[in-house]
């Protein structure tokens, strides 16, 4: 079964002194993701639902190994992050605000640059391109240098490029972030037609609609914690009137009367 | 290996297709070679020095002790060894060498000759090719005219021309134009080939971090080894395509930059055979400093802060191929071809002056193969660690 588990995901940082003052704090770590754990499952889109700074990032870059967790570990399908991160980077999509693509190149470049370093076939990634670049509209543009794309280009063109090698899992940080209503749009279809596709969908969001449009699964996450962890139905349930934003309110309200996390 | 040359490729057409990259990286360095050289004409004035402090070493016949008291005298201490001309060969063929300086042959009849104000003959051998010999020549034709004069106020009260000076030159051509050329090449060399890896370098990898580029790299299922490989060999190829470059640039402003200084300098003395040793050792040393340069770039957060600590590296190696100009022949110690950069240094001036050793030349391509990949691994473990390349 193609679930993605995190398994008491622990990660602390390290703060440098310019951190502490952003922070305005005095103390030199920071736990980031504090012993947090969950399961997407195939079909369903699993949402992360935190307010800035709630550790979603960390959380998410440490299941696409960019990062190592301290302690506790994270299984894609069979495979652990700790012990063969390589492997799991071939099984994910990943895509996050801060994999930039060089400006230099063009789309049809990078599409066929990723694609030749997850080891795809010529064939399949001509093929592969051809669809994606005329689902997506990029088509046109292809030969257009990625600096010189619009905003909402660029992240379509680095949705394509996330998922060159068709991966089961999928793994978004806040995709439809500083995009247009329309290309925002575009894109939470998308999400639904992998899900649709079987495929594993975990996404980060601290919009609200997102997840109520999109999400079969949420975790709140607060302070690095998972404060509530359901199928959105039954998170709903919780609820008088079902209402997410008074559920997610109370819970940051919660939090911060225990005086945050730690 | 695939994903090496994958990664290789893009980094290589990276640059290919910049036009401002093509420039300040290939172009350039040959152009700036017009503007150096008339820096480094003035810059030789400062071998002098080493020269002036080197003890001459001078074979005679028949020097009047008189004349023998006159030129320590003048400060001027050589070694005077006796002249013996059954071994005229064997002198001969170490001021060829540049291990004696010069013969002064002095007539048996020299103190009757002045006496009877005949004008009798010195004969010197010097070898113009060596700097040493060429300077003592300068030195004792000044020190001898000197004695003419004083001598024939002495003895004549009048100043007289008392003798005349001839002189033989012993002197290989090609090894004289060799040794202009080991004077100034390897300071240029890694000047240039420093420039092209800098040009390039911090853009490749600081850059691509500063920019979040490399993190899109980093989440493919390629081995960090790989992508380290790749973008130090892509760097290598352009760093000596700017070498080249610079070469061809030295080659078409030679002639300017020796101008006045005397020696011809010739490119065409040097066969293919030289040249390809020539070749290696500037593919070695470009591999060393593009494996630095790609180090200190990775270390780096930002391209600017890349540049700042490659500058004292920079420097230090400029300074390496300075001290060619000084010494203008290698080095025979051996542990100085352990040194990176230095080893280079010394085994550029080698190949110029005719005078490699093969063991140096071996040490010198194998260190640099072990340094290079001490460098990669090094860039490897820095594209491992989550705290250089996500650090806030
Ligand atoms: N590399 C890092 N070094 C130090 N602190 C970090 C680092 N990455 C994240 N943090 C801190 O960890 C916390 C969680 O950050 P992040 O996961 O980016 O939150 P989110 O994505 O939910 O907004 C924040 O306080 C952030 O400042
Ligand atoms: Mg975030």
């Amino acid at each position: 079964m193609n679930t993605l588990e995190v398994k008491n995901l622990k990660k602390t940082f390290k703060l440098s002194k310019k951190q502490q003052k952003i922070e305005r704090t005095d103390t030199k770590l920071k736990v980031a993701v504090n012993d947090l754990s969950f399961t997407a499952y195939p079909g369903e889109i699993f949402g992360l639902l935190g307010p800035n700074g709630a550790g979603k990032t960390t959380c998410l870059r440490a299941i696409s190994t960019l990062i190592k967790p301290d302690s506790g570990d994270i299984f894609v399908g069979e495979t652990s992050v700790v012990t063969d991160p390589e492997s799991v980077r071939g099984k994910i999509g990943f895509l996050t605000s801060e994999l930039k693509l060089e400006d230099h190149f063009t789309p049809n470049y990078l599409y066929i640059y990723f694609s030749r370093l997850h080891g795809i076939e010529d064939e399949v990634i001509e093929e592969r391109k051809d669809a994606f670049f005329e689902r997506f509209g990029i088509a046109e543009f292809r030969e257009v240098k990625v600096g010189d794309l619009s905003t909402g280009m660029k992240q379509k063109v680095s949705i394509a490029i996330s998922l060159v090698h068709n991966p089961d899992y999928i793994i978004f940080d806040e995709p439809t972030n500083g995009l247009d209503v329309l290309t925002a749009r575009s894109v939470m279809d998308y999400l639904i037609e992998l899900k649709e596709a079987g495929k594993t969908v975990i996404l980060s969001t601290h919009i609200l609609s997102v997840v109520d449009k999109l999400c079969d699964r949420v975790g709140i996450i607060i302070n690095g914690k998972m404060k509530l962890c359901d199928t959105l139905e039954n998170v709903l349930k919780t609820d008088p009137n079902n209402n997410l934003e008074e559920i997610f309110f109370e819970l940051v309200k919660e939090d911060e009367l225990l005086g945050g996390a730690y | 290996m695939r994903n090496i040359f994958t990664i290789f490729r893009k980094e290589f057409f990276r640059v290919m297709s910049d036009r401002r990259l093509v420039f300040t990286a290939i172009i350039l360095p040959g152009l700036a070679i017009y503007i150096m050289y008339t820096f480094i004409g003035t810059a030789i004035g400062g071998e002098v020095e080493d020269i002036v402090e080197h003890k001459m070493i001078i074979y005679t016949e028949n020097m009047p002790t008189d004349f023998q008291n006159f030129v320590y005298a003048q400060n001027i201490n050589p070694e005077f060894h006796d002249y013996d001309p059954n071994n005229h060969e064997e002198i001969e063929e170490q001021i060829l060498i540049g291990e004696v300086d010069m013969i002064i042959i002095f007539s048996e009849t020299f103190e009757d000759d002045i006496d009877n104000l005949v004008i009798s003959e010195i004969f010197i051998y010097f070898n113009p090719g060596e700097k040493y010999s060429n300077y003592a020549y300068g030195q004792m034709t000044n020190v001898i005219s000197t004695y003419g004069t004083i001598i024939g106020l002495d003895r004549h009260g009048d100043s007289y021309y008392a003798f005349m000076v001839d002189s033989g030159i012993i002197m290989d051509e090609e090894k004289a134009a060799g040794q202009g050329f080991a004077m100034l090449l390897p300071m240029l060399i890694i000047m240039f080939l420093f420039s092209g890896a800098m040009s390039i370098g911090p853009d490749s990898i600081a850059g691509e971090n500063e920019r979040g580029t490399i993190a899109t790299l980093l989440i493919t299922p390629v081995k960090r080894s790989e992508i380290a490989i790749g973008k130090v060999l892509s760097l290598t190829a352009v760093s000596m395509m700017s070498a080249t470059s610079s070469f061809i640039g030295i080659m078409f402003s030679l002639p300017n930059l020796m101008g006045g200084a005397g020696a011809e300098l010739d490119v065409f003395i040097y066969g293919v055979g030289d040249i390809t040793i020539l070749f290696s050792v500037l593919l070695a040393t470009v591999l060393v400093i593009v494996g630095l340069v790609s180090v200190l770039s990775a270390y780096a957060k930002t391209i600017k802060e890349a540049g700042m600590l490659i500058m004292p590296f920079y420097f230090v190696s400029i300074g390496l191929g300075i001290s060619s100009m000084f010494s203008g022949e290698a080095s025979s110690e051996l542990w100085v071809y352990f040194m990176p950069i230095y080893s280079s240094v010394n085994l550029i001036i080698a190949v110029l002056t005719f005078d490699i050793s093969l063991t140096a030349y071996l040490i010198t391509i194998g260190t640099s193969l072990i340094y290079v990949t001490i460098f990669v691994f090094i860039l490897t473990r820095l594209f491992q660690s989550e705290k250089i390349m996500f650090q806030k």
